[in-house]
């Protein structure tokens, strides 16, 4: 533990002393965050298909619809729903196609599953799963990969644009003139 | 792929355009396939009302053979699959199968228990609480209907009966319709639905891919071909048939080229101007 410590007051003495260590360090934990980050559409749509997987099984830990809708009052019509869940997908689309044409670094996919869960919890209380679980699966896997591609994409780019940018701190000590504002976009 | 761009350009259209109408498919097919079940529970309703006025005669002079003969006629004709009249106490007094007569059904099954959860059954039910579906022992998808025969004044003062005015239900009919019919409209307009689906998605690609190709990708490949070919030859041309920004660039390149190649010309000419002087 104590060595941990030193070997890390070590390195940062080195980095204070050595402006190269300092922005290579930087732009390869950039790397890795970037890496890590390119995944997270992909862990969104795991969580989702596990989601989907339980409500094909029609919510078998949940207490019956009916009872539900006596406690809580009864949902809205199976109409509303599905008009609600066009009005998201096609609202979700258009944000992330925003977001993907801005080149925005937006981390919002595991809202969408919870969103989505919602829209499965909707029409089991109304007795409509049956019919519209192939709906709320489709915007859902939709949503979802277009997410998973714009953080893919964005992903790619600023790893491709930290690697040249880390092959020219190792020529030149410093950072290319149009990036010298930060690491991190 | 993704390195083109025409694979960067084509996954989200694609992904899009493939989510958004299968959402669009399974949401309008559900509304679709909602108004066809209650339409055919409407018309079963109706149906049933029918049935019961063509008995009501035989029912207040208390005729069974008339009752069994309207009965039997009504079962004969096509898309009917069962019709019974139960009594008050669950046992089958009419049937359109002789053998099921006097047999006594559970309150607790399906069609009955809509009415007979509680001690207190219900005396009305909404129109779509009355019909169920089942596959019944013919393999035949059927749905049924389950009307009360309620106790009027004129069964109440009638001298063969011995129903008291208090008593509101005297029976029900249990009527059964084919669903085939309604089965075979619904998957007509699945596959309409599914062609349209398709034809739109292809055609909605296609489209994409046409003015993608058009627009971007045939002018790109042409400045591509531009690039290459100046660096190969030392003689430059203008570009042509280079449309919007694309003629910008190749341009802009054409004259960045030339200003490199007479830099080039200038430096060569004074190494050669050093190397004269040094020979001399």
């Amino acid at each position: 533990m104590e060595q941990t410590g030193n070997n890390e007051t070590e390195a940062l003495d080195d980095a204070a002393s050595d402006p190269r260590a300092s922005l290579r360090r930087g732009l390869t934990d950039e790397i890795k965050r970037l890496r890590r980050f390119s995944n997270r559409g992909l862990w969104a749509l795991s969580l989702f298909l596990m989601v989907s997987t339980i409500a094909w099984r029609d919510f078998w830990f949940l207490p019956p619809a009916q009872e539900i809708v006596a406690s809580l009052g009864a949902p809205p019509t199976p109409m509303v729903i599905s008009l609600v869940l066009i009005l998201y997908t096609f609202s979700a689309i258009i944000l992330s196609l925003s977001r993907m044409m801005a080149g925005l670094r937006h981390s919002s996919s595991f809202c969408h599953v919870g969103y989505l869960l919602v829209f499965y919890l909707f029409y089991y209380f109304a007795e409509a799963l049956p019919d519209n679980y192939w709906a709320v699966f489709g915007a859902g896997f939709t949503i979802l990969c277009l997410e998973s591609y714009r953080i893919w994409t964005f992903c790619s780019e600023n790893i491709l644009k930290k690697v040249a940018q880390l092959a020219y701190v190792e020529r030149t000590g410093r950072l290319p003139v149009e990036d010298d504002s930060g690491l991190s976009d | 792929m993704f390195d083109k761009i025409a694979g960067r350009a084509l996954v989200p259209v694609g992904i899009v355009v493939t989510g958004f109408l299968v959402v669009c498919f399974v949401l309008l097919y559900a509304a679709i396939k909602n108004v066809v079940i209650r339409d055919s529970v409407g018309h079963a309703n109706n149906l049933a009302g029918i049935v019961l006025k063509s008995t009501r005669y035989a029912m207040m002079k208390s005729d069974g053979e008339l009752n069994s003969t309207i009965i039997r006629n009504i079962s004969e004709q096509k898309g009917v699959e069962h019709v019974r009249i139960f009594n008050k106490k669950g046992v089958v007094a009419f049937s359109s199968k002789p053998e099921e007569v006097n047999r006594q059904v559970d309150k607790k099954t399906e069609g009955c228990v809509v009415c007979h959860e509680k001690a207190d059954a219900k005396t009305s039910v909404g129109n779509m609480q009355k019909a169920r579906t089942f596959k019944n022992s013919a393999g035949t998808e059927v749905m049924a209907i389950m009307t009360p025969i309620y106790n009027e004044p004129e069964c109440a003062n009638a001298a063969c009966h011995v129903h008291p005015a208090s008593q509101k239900i005297l029976g029900t009919l249990d009527i059964g319709l084919s669903r085939e019919a309604t089965l075979a409209s619904l998957a007509s307009i699945r596959m309409e639905m599914l062609i349209f689906s398709l034809l739109t998605l292809v055609l909605t690609i296609a489209g994409v891919i046409t003015l993608l190709k058009m627009i971007v990708l045939v002018p790109m490949q042409k400045l591509q071909e531009y690039t290459e070919r100046s660096e190969r030859n030392s003689t430059l041309s203008h570009p042509t048939d280079l449309p919007y920004e694309l003629d910008k660039i190749a341009k802009s390149y054409y004259f960045i080229r030339i200003k490199l190649n007479e830099i080039e010309r200038q430096s060569a000419k004074t190494v050669d101007g050093v190397s004269a002087c040094r020979n001399k």
